[in-house]
């Protein structure tokens, strides 16, 4: 059953768009992610015209992490201070990439940017999560302890001004780095189509050190009011967000969302990330090998206002 | 060729048999036929040539080069004159029935489609010649003309259908036209011109509209018109059903 999409302007196979979006959604709420990262490329590879995926796709996973966050309130795994200065520096770095993505398409780089974003992104991020939770793996396989978990955290961290407290993380630090890293998702968000947990997640616990039980929940948190901007965004300045298409993604995506959710319960934090890592570093591969082998046609017709 | 005074002109007539398309959200592209009647009064043979024009938009371009392993768009190009949709349908190959100029002259056929980029020209002066138009994109010019072309060819968007117009009974031919689902929306031409001895005896010009219908062209009006409200719109739908969904979910 195939189906015209308006601001596409391409016809579709709904059910297919509708399952994808189960799949993606199960995975969202699975690993705490958006699930943009995987989403994004599949309808690129559907034939819908980059623009639109990647704004559309905003939209979709702003739907599919409300479904899965209500559940993590639910369980008190959010800290919602946190959630929300990372939500200050997202909707600054909103504004920023969606006047970088039309000027990249101006430009004819759109492709290029999005392709190296995936590849050194998700291949970096994919890469050094993949060794992190294999190597605890291996360690509880042969009986070893855990590795005790360096309490000290990074000094710059507290040398910085703007200090505040925030409770739920049981953290005491400046405003600056958590500020910086919303800037920084909220860009991605905008170029790359994707809520950017892939990013906030290792960050959050590798960074800012906060407790795993609300790294998820928070990272969820962070990412619907950063993709509600964005796609409004793209909606006004670009007006490249297909509401059909979007709905159809996120009506598989919300229900898929509440399984995953379920399902993270039975398996172990490590064992989790291991899978997810690999997802990760998969998608990064494929997005940034194709720009390495010669193309069929070395002419490509690029969009973007005339 | 004499033509006794008494004889009336060759003439064509033609319609088609849709002179709207209405794309709505099942539209699979459409299937536009052409017909008509040739009035042929002596024994010249004729041949009928059918080209249907989409509307108009600058087409940008790139070349992929490489640049440090990496294969990489160049500066877009702005290519004007280019249909958004074209047919080129006849009875004989285009170059059997008519020479180089006269098929220039209309367009018929996609290598002489009045495609150029005039924002890489200029108008110099060369060996003494005034008014000499150079292009910057120096010799390759035509290599990226006839990638505009074949680009369009790869969508389905160009073709040229050389045994397009067949006569099905004495004087009676037709022609079909598909449009894809990529076709692009708004007025359409369709010039239906009947050659002899290598020129356009006589012509017709009929009109087509791809328009959207329905559901497609309330959402599509409102994302152009109100896009801010489209887009805060399509925000309240994506956070309303995500949280439906787990209020549902807790109950069972």
């Amino acid at each position: 059953m195939d189906i015209y999409l308006p601001i596409a302007e391409v016809s579709v196979n709904a059910p297919l768009l509708i399952a994808l979006g189960a799949a993606v959604g199960f995975i969202s709420g699975l690993f705490g992610i958006g699930g943009g990262f995987l989403m994004t490329p599949i309808l690129v590879f559907l034939g819908i015209p980059p623009a639109v995926a990647v704004a559309s796709e905003a939209n979709h996973v702003a739907a599919s992490s409300t479904s899965s966050v209500i559940s993590y309130t639910r369980r008190r795994a959010v800290d919602f201070r946190m959630g929300g200065v990372l939500a200050a520096g997202g909707a600054a770095g909103s504004f920023l990439g969606v006047e970088v993505f039309r000027w990249l398409r101006l430009l004819g780089q759109a492709d290029l940017v999005v392709s190296l974003s995936y590849l050194v992104f998700l291949g970096v991020i994919g890469g050094l999560m993949l060794t992190e939770s294999l190597g605890a793996i291996l360690r509880r396989r042969r009986g070893e302890p855990p590795k005790p978990r360096r309490d000290r955290r990074p000094p710059w961290l507290y040398g910085l001004p703007f200090k505040v407290r925030f409770p739920r993380s049981r953290l005491y630090i400046s405003v600056l780095p958590p500020i910086a890293l919303g800037v920084f998702v909220g860009i991605l968000s905008a170029i790359m189509g994707v809520g950017g947990g892939f990013v906030l997640v290792p960050a959050m616990v590798y960074l800012l050190r906060m407790p795993a039980g609300v790294v998820v929940g928070t990272s969820l948190f962070q990412i619907i009011i950063t993709t509600s901007l964005t796609s409004v965004l793209q909606a006004g300045r670009n007006q490249t967000v297909d509401v059909v298409l979007a709905t159809m993604l996120l009506a598989g995506g919300v229900l898929g969302a509440q399984f995953g959710a379920r399902a993270s319960m039975r398996f172990r934090a490590e064992e989790l990330r291991a899978l997810l890592a690999l997802i990760v570093l998969v998608v990064g591969l494929k997005m940034g090998l194709d720009l390495f082998i010669r193309p069929a046609d070395p002419f490509v017709l690029v969009s973007g206002a005339g | 060729m004499a033509v006794p005074m008494d004889q009336p002109p060759a003439a064509i007539s033609a319609a088609l048999t849709e002179t709207n398309v209405r794309v709505t959200s099942s539209f699979r592209g459409a299937r536009i036929v052409i017909y008509g009647a040739v009035f042929n009064p002596d024994t010249q043979p004729a041949d009928v040539v059918v080209l249907v024009r989409g509307p108009q938009e600058p087409v940008r371009i790139a070349r992929k080069t490489r640049v440090a392993g990496m294969w990489i768009n160049s500066r877009p190009v702005v290519f004007e004159g280019a249909p958004g949709f074209y047919r080129a349908a006849s009875t004989r190959p285009l170059r059997d029935i008519a020479p180089f100029g006269v098929l220039r002259r209309l367009g018929a056929g996609v290598d002489h489609l009045p495609i150029n980029a005039p924002e890489e020209q200029r108008i110099e002066t060369r060996y003494g010649v005034r008014d000499v138009v150079v292009s910057r994109l120096g010799a390759d010019y035509g290599q990226w003309r006839q990638a505009v072309v074949r680009l369009k060819a790869n969508a389905r968007l160009y073709a040229e259908d050389e045994r397009g117009v067949r006569f099905v009974d004495r004087g009676l031919f037709r022609a079909e036209v598909d449009l894809p689902t990529a076709a692009p929306i708004g007025e359409y031409r369709a010039d239906i011109f009947l050659f002899q001895d290598g020129r356009p005896v006589a012509s017709r010009s009929r009109t087509l509209t791809v328009e959207k219908a329905g559901l497609e062209r309330t959402l599509y009006l409102f994302a152009r018109e109100r896009p801010w409200l489209y887009g805060l719109a399509s925000v309240a739908v994506a956070l309303l059903a995500g949280w439906a969904a787990s209020v549902v979910f807790r109950r069972t």
